[in-house]
């Protein structure tokens, strides 16, 4: 094998930075023709890293500036293209290798696959101001993508495509909403948070064990033993916009020793004719979203899930994201009228359903 | 500026780009992401006569440069295809292609008959190569039945060019090409995915819910072009029937392969995926190319493709 070919299994070296000299990226945006002054329609934006900060392990915490971006609610989320999508469209594809160019040959580009698909996210948080938007999004080091995301540092580039998908639909007046997320659910739930301030809300956020959680835990405020299911300010991210929060690990390692669904059920039990009328919000691994749907239902609670699937397009073509909803004939029309259930989409229908609709 | 238009047996086309059925949904949904007044075509999701659940998930798996897809042909049918779809496609900015797919001779004669008499839809594609269906009879791997579906078809489909789409997994696909120009095919499209499979080998159980699902993406391409170069040499340019080549079609480099091996126009599919825009990427990347090369018409380079043994023809780059 030659150099050359060598080369073009080795082009790339960093995430978001072509290694070729000659490299000059076309827009790989598709620009649409529409009011530039407005807010722009849902497409394809390259954003710029600000930030990727290490939470815990294997979580990171990725902060994309962008220009401008179309107005986004808690639940929607973003499809990251988690490679260089400029290189793919460079007018140099071929083997461009030039004599004398340093070849990294320990790159872990030969040895890796490049993500093809796109990987969808939730919005974690979102600021706007003077000079553009700001987008959070948590990411947890699961594969070649989110391997690739783990490499970025500020100032590359990524290309998103959203916003996508339904929202959560916000707690009337007189609610109590309670956010229940688990691990790599829990980013959907800080975003909700922002949308909840100074309203009645608490949030319960389990994971395996403490350093598996994403969160910032303010030292010193979780109770213990017993009483550890009492809401208290004890996470950053949730205590600055005034939500009391319950954390809950399998090991015990922090908070109430068990699942997060325990910990809700016994806050649910204790406060019962105690408060006002409860709305469950839930993300986080399949079967914890199923048990707290159960314990909402159980307790005639509203409760309204996002969930995930494994999804290529996010855009409603692709069909991969199915999932069971009991069938219903004024949302469905005359569609599979013969039976009890019908697919959803969780790109275009969801990611958010209500518990009382899910067969899963 | 280069002519990137031609015709594809009686379907004249703005430029060669299609989206390859099933990576587009039914009309507008990438709206947003694409610029559908630029599409050569656009062809629809396969539509079958009665609506379809699909299979369990999951559905999709992404493997090295390429994904598994077992969707099972989930679909509205045709009922609600007439219905839903079709006062959309009426708006839709460029040529649209139905894809149609069945499991017996009457599914596929009932459903093209109904789009025969609709003038928003410029043409059909029969999908006889669903990898992922197990029930009804197979079309796309018998030469024999190949021939009288296309037969049948093209008796009920008089005004519009028929294509039929090409499953790469049969013994040899000149057989099947070659059945289905007889049949009366006017284009033919290939390929379709490649029957495949993953293992999860933790669970140790495969990874799609159907077992095995059809692989696409740029893992696809190289063979893809093989098959495209091998129907048009032996059989699809002696008969003069156009072929819509695909198969992981992901720049305006592969989509130039695709030309040169005899392709009249290609089909994106696996990349509408990860970039809605596509298509308008390579038509752009497509005449800076022709520009480049000093070739005015697109049409002049379908299969161009100088093969060893082969008269050399008089070189149009500088």
């Amino acid at each position: 094998m030659g150099v050359p070919l060598m080369y073009c299994l080795l082009r790339k070296t960093r995430a978001g930075r072509p290694c070729h000299p000659r490299h000059k990226p076309m827009p790989s945006t598709f620009v649409p023709t529409s009011d530039p002054t407005s807010v722009p329609r849902r497409s394809q934006f390259t954003a710029t890293v600000t930030a990727n900060e290490p939470l815990c392990r294997e979580h990171y915490k990725l902060t994309l500036q962008l220009d401008s971006f179309p107005n986004t609610e808690p639940g929607q989320f973003i499809q990251v293209a988690c490679r260089d999508m400029a290189a793919l469209y460079s007018p140099e594809t071929e083997f461009d290798w030039q004599p004398g160019q340093m070849l990294d040959f320990a790159g872990r580009e030969l040895m890796s696959p490049l993500a093809l698909l796109r990987r969808p996210f939730s919005l974690a948080g979102r600021r706007d101001s003077s000079s553009g938007v700001e987008l959070d999004l948590i990411h947890r080091i699961v594969g070649v993508g989110t391997d690739w995301l783990a490499q970025l540092r500020p100032g590359d580039e990524v290309n998103i495509l959203g916003p996508l998908g339904n929202r959560f639909t916000l707690p009337a007046s007189n609610e109590q909403a309670i956010l229940v997320g688990g691990g790599v659910g829990i980013p959907p739930m800080l975003y909700l948070a922002e949308k909840l301030a100074g309203r009645d809300a608490v949030a319960f956020c389990g994971a395996l064990t403490r350093d598996l959680l994403p969160l910032t835990i303010i030292p010193d405020t979780t109770n213990p033993g017993e009483d550890s299911f009492t809401p208290q300010p004890n996470i950053l991210e949730f205590a600055r916009h005034g939500l009391r929060s319950v954390i809950s690990t399998d090991d015990g390692s922090h908070g109430y020793r068990g699942f997060v669904t325990q910990a809700l059920e016994k806050y649910l039990d204790r406060t019962e004719g105690d408060r006002a009328t409860p709305i469950i919000y839930t993300c986080g691994p399949e079967p914890m979203m199923k048990r707290v749907a159960r314990i909402a239902a159980d307790r005639g609670i509203e409760c309204q899930i996002a969930v995930e699937r494994a999804m290529a397009c996010g855009m409603g073509t692709c069909q991969s994201c199915c999932i069971r909803l009991k069938r219903d004939a004024t949302r469905d029309g005359n569609a599979f009228a013969g039976k009890g259930w019908i697919y959803k989409l969780a790109c275009t229908d969801g990611p958010v359903f209500k518990g009382a609709d899910l067969l899963w | 500026m280069p002519d990137l238009s031609l015709n594809l047996a009686s379907l004249p086309l703005a430029n060669p780009t299609l989206t390859c059925s099933g990576t587009c949904g039914y009309a507008f949904e990438y709206a947003d992401f694409m610029d559908l007044s630029q599409l050569g075509a656009f062809v629809t999701k396969s539509i079958t006569r009665e609506e379809r659940v699909g299979n369990e998930p999951a559905r999709i798996v992404e493997v090295r440069a390429g994904m598994l897809n077992a969707i099972g042909l989930a679909n509205v049918g045709l009922d609600r295809f007439l219905a839903e779809k079709v006062p959309l496609l009426k708006r839709m900015p460029c040529p649209v292609i139905v894809n149609v797919a069945g499991h017996s001779f009457d599914d596929y004669v009932e459903t093209c008959a109904a789009m025969d008499g609709l003038d928003c839809i410029a043409a059909v594609e029969l999908n006889v190569s669903c990898p992922n269906v197990k029930d009804g009879l197979t079309f796309g791997t018998h030469p024999g039945r190949l021939k009288e579906l296309t037969a049948l078809v093209k008796k009920v489909l008089p005004h519009k060019p028929l294509i039929v789409k090409l499953s790469p997994n049969v013994e040899d696909i000149t057989h099947t090409a070659r059945a289905t120009i007889e049949g009366g095919a006017d284009i033919l499209s290939l390929v379709n995915t490649f029957t495949a499979m993953a293992v999860d080998i933790w669970k140790k159980k495969p990874r799609l819910a159907n077992v095995t699902g059809g692989l696409s993406g740029p893992a696809i391409k190289p063979i893809a072009l093989h098959l495209v170069s091998r129907v048009y040499r032996t059989v699809a340019k002696s008969a003069g029937v156009p072929i819509i080549g695909m198969g992981g079609v992901q720049t305006w480099q592969d989509a130039v392969e695709f030309i040169l091996a005899g392709s009249s126009a290609v089909a994106i599919g696996t990349a509408l995926f990860v970039d809605p825009a596509t298509p308008n990427k390579i038509c752009q990347g497509l005449t800076e190319y022709l520009v480049k090369m000093r070739i005015d018409r697109l049409s002049d380079l379908v299969g161009a493709l100088e093969m060893p043994g082969d008269q050399p023809a008089k070189s149009t780059y500088p």
